[in-house]
C-alpha cells in the first residue's frame, strides 16, 4: 500500500534542542515546518550544563527566557576546574569580573527531560506541527537532492512528507546523515567513553560557585559533578575507551572505583547516596568520542547537532553546539526559502561557521587536555600534544575541515595554545581568591578569544536584537539579517 | 561608511547603550556604577570595531571610563 503523502516546507527530524531551536525560528517566518521525533517527551537525554549563549542569545531569539528563568534551573556562573597543576580547583568564570555583571555572565544546569521539553513544546506553540512517537524510516532523495521523508505515524500507519528541505537533528545514534552521503570522521585523540549516574546529597562548592560544574582529572580520565538541584548531582567518569570492557561488567562498581581514585568527587559524595529508582535510577555509558562528518549539507539537507559532529564532553558544547547549528540551517533556509540567496552560498556560510566553531572548540579541547600532567597515566600520555604524530594531524585537519598549513606548523600553534592557556590558568590562581575571580588572563589568550567570539555576538544578537551590529565572520561572508533568523549580504 | 571617532561621538555612544542623556556622566566615572555590564560592553567594542578602531572588549573592560577608553581609541589614531 502506498503511504499517506503530505507536503512542508521542511521537516526536522528530532525534537532535541537543535531541532526545536532551527524548527522554531522557521516557523516565525511563516514557514510550513514539520518535526518528528521518534519518543514521546519528557525523555531522558545526557548534557546537562549548558553555555550562556544557549540561555541568553537562542533562548532570547526562541522567546523562551521567562519560561526557562521560572523553571528555577541550578544557575550556574562557570565550570570550576581539577585540572592541571593546581592542586586547587580553578575557576573559568563566564563574567570577565564580578563587578561586570549581565546576562552573559551565567548559564544553567538543566535536567535534559525539562529544558527539552519547555523547547519542544515551545515550537509547537509557535507553528511547528509537532509529531512524537514517528520514527522516520527512509530519506528520500534523488540524484539531485533529497526531497522528504517517510516515517511511522503512532497508529504504525507509514506516512511520506515531501519537502524542500529536510534537517537531521536526530542525533548520534541515527542513520539519517549516512543521506548527506558525506562519512563519519573519528578524532583518534579523543575516543573517550562515558559511564554516569546520580546522587542524592553531595556537597556543593561554596558559594557563589555552588551551582558550578565541577571537573576533576584523575589518573585514568576526569570525572564531571554537576548539581542539578540542591541535593541532585550528575556524576560521570570519563575515560579511555580502552577500559570499555571494565564497563561490560558491573557498573556500580566501576562507577564507585573511579569515585574513590578521584580525590575531591570522592570527597564530595562521602554522605551521598546513589539514586537506584525511576529515570535517574540507571547507570548509563554513552561513547563520547569527538568527531565530525565530512560533509554537513547536501541539496536539500542539512544535519545540525550530534547528527553532524561532537566534541568532548569536557566544555558543556553539546547544546551550544545543537542549538548554535539550529541557529545557523534556520538562517540558511530561510534566505532560500525567501529567494534572497542561492542554497549553495547560503550553506556555504552555514558549513564555513559550523565548522569553525567546531575547531576553535577542537584546538581549545587539545590545549585543555595537554594542560594535565600524570606520569604514570596512559590517558593523559596519549592526549599530549607533542604525541601527536603525522597521522593524527592529517586526521586533524580532515576533522575540521581547515586548509593544512603543515604538520610542523600545527603541532606548534598547538603547543603554543596550551603554553598560553597553562600560563593564562597560572596567573588565574585559585578559585575564591581575588584573582580567580578575573578572567582577563584566561579570555586573553588566543584560543579563548576565538572560542567567544560568535558566542558573544549570538548574545549580544538575542539582548540587543536589530540594533546588533555584526560583521562579516567568514572572507567574503554573509552577516544576521536585522532580526537574526536569515543571512543578507553586508553592507559595503 | 561610519564616522572616524571623536570624544564626542565616544561619549554619544557610550550615551547611547547606557540610555543616558550626554553630559550625565563625567569622563572619569566608572560606567558600571552607570548600568554598563557586559552585553553593552560587547556592543560598543564592536561598533568602534567597524569604525576601524581595534578596541577589545577586554581591553575595555579593564578601565570602564570614557576618558581609559578615550586614551586607548585616541592614541590609537595617531598611530
Amino acid at each position: 500500500m502506498s503511504p499517506v503523502v503530505e507536503n512542508a516546507d521542511v521537516v526536522v527530524v528530532g525534537g532535541g534542542p537543535g531541532g526545536s531551536t532551527v524548527s522554531t525560528l522557521l516557523a516565525k517566518r511563516g514557514h510550513r515546518v514539520v518535526l518528528l521525533e521518534k519518543e514521546t517527551f519528557p525523555r531522558y537525554q545526557i548534557g546537562e550544563s549548558l553555555l550562556p549563549s544557549t540561555v541568553h542569545g537562542i533562548g532570547r531569539l526562541l522567546g523562551v527566557t521567562e519560561e526557562l528563568e521560572n523553571a528555577k534551573f541550578m544557575v550556574k556562573r562557570g565550570g570550576s576546574f581539577r585540572w592541571g597543576t593546581n592542586p586547587v580547583p580553578w575557576n573559568f568564570l563566564f563574567a570577565v569580573a564580578p563587578e561586570l555583571s549581565g546576562p552573559t555572565s551565567y548559564a544553567y544546569q538543566v535536567e535534559r527531560m525539562k529544558f527539552d521539553e519547555i523547547l519542544l513544546r515551545n515550537a509547537a506553540r509557535n507553528g511547528v506541527d509537532v509529531r512524537e512517537n514517528s520514527a522516520v524510516t527512509t530519506v528520500l532523495d534523488d540524484d539531485e537532492r533529497v526531497r522528504g521523508v517517510r516515517y511511522t505515524d503512532p497508529e504504525g500507519v507509514e506516512r511520506e512528507i515531501q519537502a524542500t528541505f529536510v534537517v537531521d537533528a536526530s542525533g548520534n545514534r541515527s542513520r539519517v546523515h549516512q543521506h548527506v552521503r558525506g562519512e563519519r570522521i573519528y578524532s583518534d585523540f579523543f575516543k573517550n567513553i562515558a559511564l554516569f549516574g546520580y546522587f542524592e546529597g553531595g556537597k556543593r562548592l561554596p558559594a557563589p560557585d555552588s551551582g558550578n560544574i565541577l571537573c576533576a582529572a584523575f589518573d585514568e580520565g576526569w570525572m564531571w559533578y554537576i548539581p542539578l538541584s540542591e541535593t541532585l548531582t550528575s556524576v560521570g567518569a570519563v575515560i579511555s575507551r580502552e577500559h570499555a570492557a571494565k564497563l561490560q561488567g558491573d557498573q556500580e562498581e566501576a562507577l564507585l572505583g573511579f569515585v574513590a581514585r578521584c580525590a575531591i568527587v570522592k570527597d564530595f559524595l562521602s554522605d551521598a547516596t546513589r539514586v537506584r529508582e525511576g529515570t535517574y535510577g540507571e547507570l548509563r555509558t554513552r561513547k563520547d568520542y569527538s568527531y565530525t562528518n565530512s560533509s554537513f549539507h547536501r541539496p536539500g539537507m542539512v544535519l545540525v547537532g550530534d547528527a553532524a559532529c561532537f566534541i568532548d564532553p569536557v566544555f558543556s558544547t553539546g547544546v551550544h553546539l545543537s542549538t548554535y547549528a539550529g541557529l545557523l540551517a534556520a538562517r540558511s533556509i530561510n534566505s532560500v526559502l525567501a529567494g534572497d540567496i542561492a542554497e549553495d552560498r547560503a550553506f556555504e556560510e552555514f558549513e564555513g561557521r559550523y565548522r569553525r566553531e567546531y575547531r576553535v572548540f577542537y584546538e581549545f579541547l587539545s590545549a585543555f587536555y595537554d594542560m594535565q600532567s600524570n606520569e604514570d597515566s596512559y590517558f593523559w600520555k596519549a592526549r599530549k600534544v607533542t604525541n601527536l604524530n603525522a597521522t593524527d594531524m592529517e586526521a586533524f585537519v580532515t576533522l575540521v575541515g581547515g586548509v593544512h598549513s603543515g604538520e610542523q606548523a600545527l603541532t606548534q600553534s598547538f603547543q603554543e595554545s596550551s603554553g598560553a592557556l597553562a600560563d593564562a590558568v597560572e596567573r588565574t590562581g585559585s578559585m575564591q581568591t581575588e584573582s580567580g575571580e578575573r578572567m582577563h588572563h584566561l579570555f586573553g589568550t588566543p584560543v579563548v578569544r576565538e572560542v567567544m567570539t560568535e558566542m558573544n555576538n549570538i548574545q549580544v544578537r538575542g539582548v540587543q536584537g536589530a540594533e546588533a551590529v555584526e560583521a562579516p565572520l567568514l572572507e567574503n561572508g554573509l552577516v544576521p539579517a536585522a532580526d537574526g533568523l536569515s543571512w543578507t549580504e553586508p553592507k559595503k | 561608511m561610519t564616522a572616524p571617532l571623536s570624544l564626542d561621538r565616544l561619549r554619544g555612544d557610550v550615551a547611547e547603550v547606557l540610555a543616558e542623556e550626554p553630559g550625565s556622566f563625567a569622563d572619569d566615572d566608572n560606567l558600571i556604577d552607570r548600568g554598563l555590564d557586559s552585553i553593552r560592553l560587547m556592543s560598543l567594542a564592536t561598533r568602534w570595531r567597524e569604525a576601524g578602531y581595534e578596541a577589545g572588549y577586554l581591553e575595555l573592560a579593564q578601565e570602564p571610563t570614557v576618558k581609559a577608553w578615550w586614551n586607548l581609541l585616541g592614541s590609537e589614531e595617531s598611530k
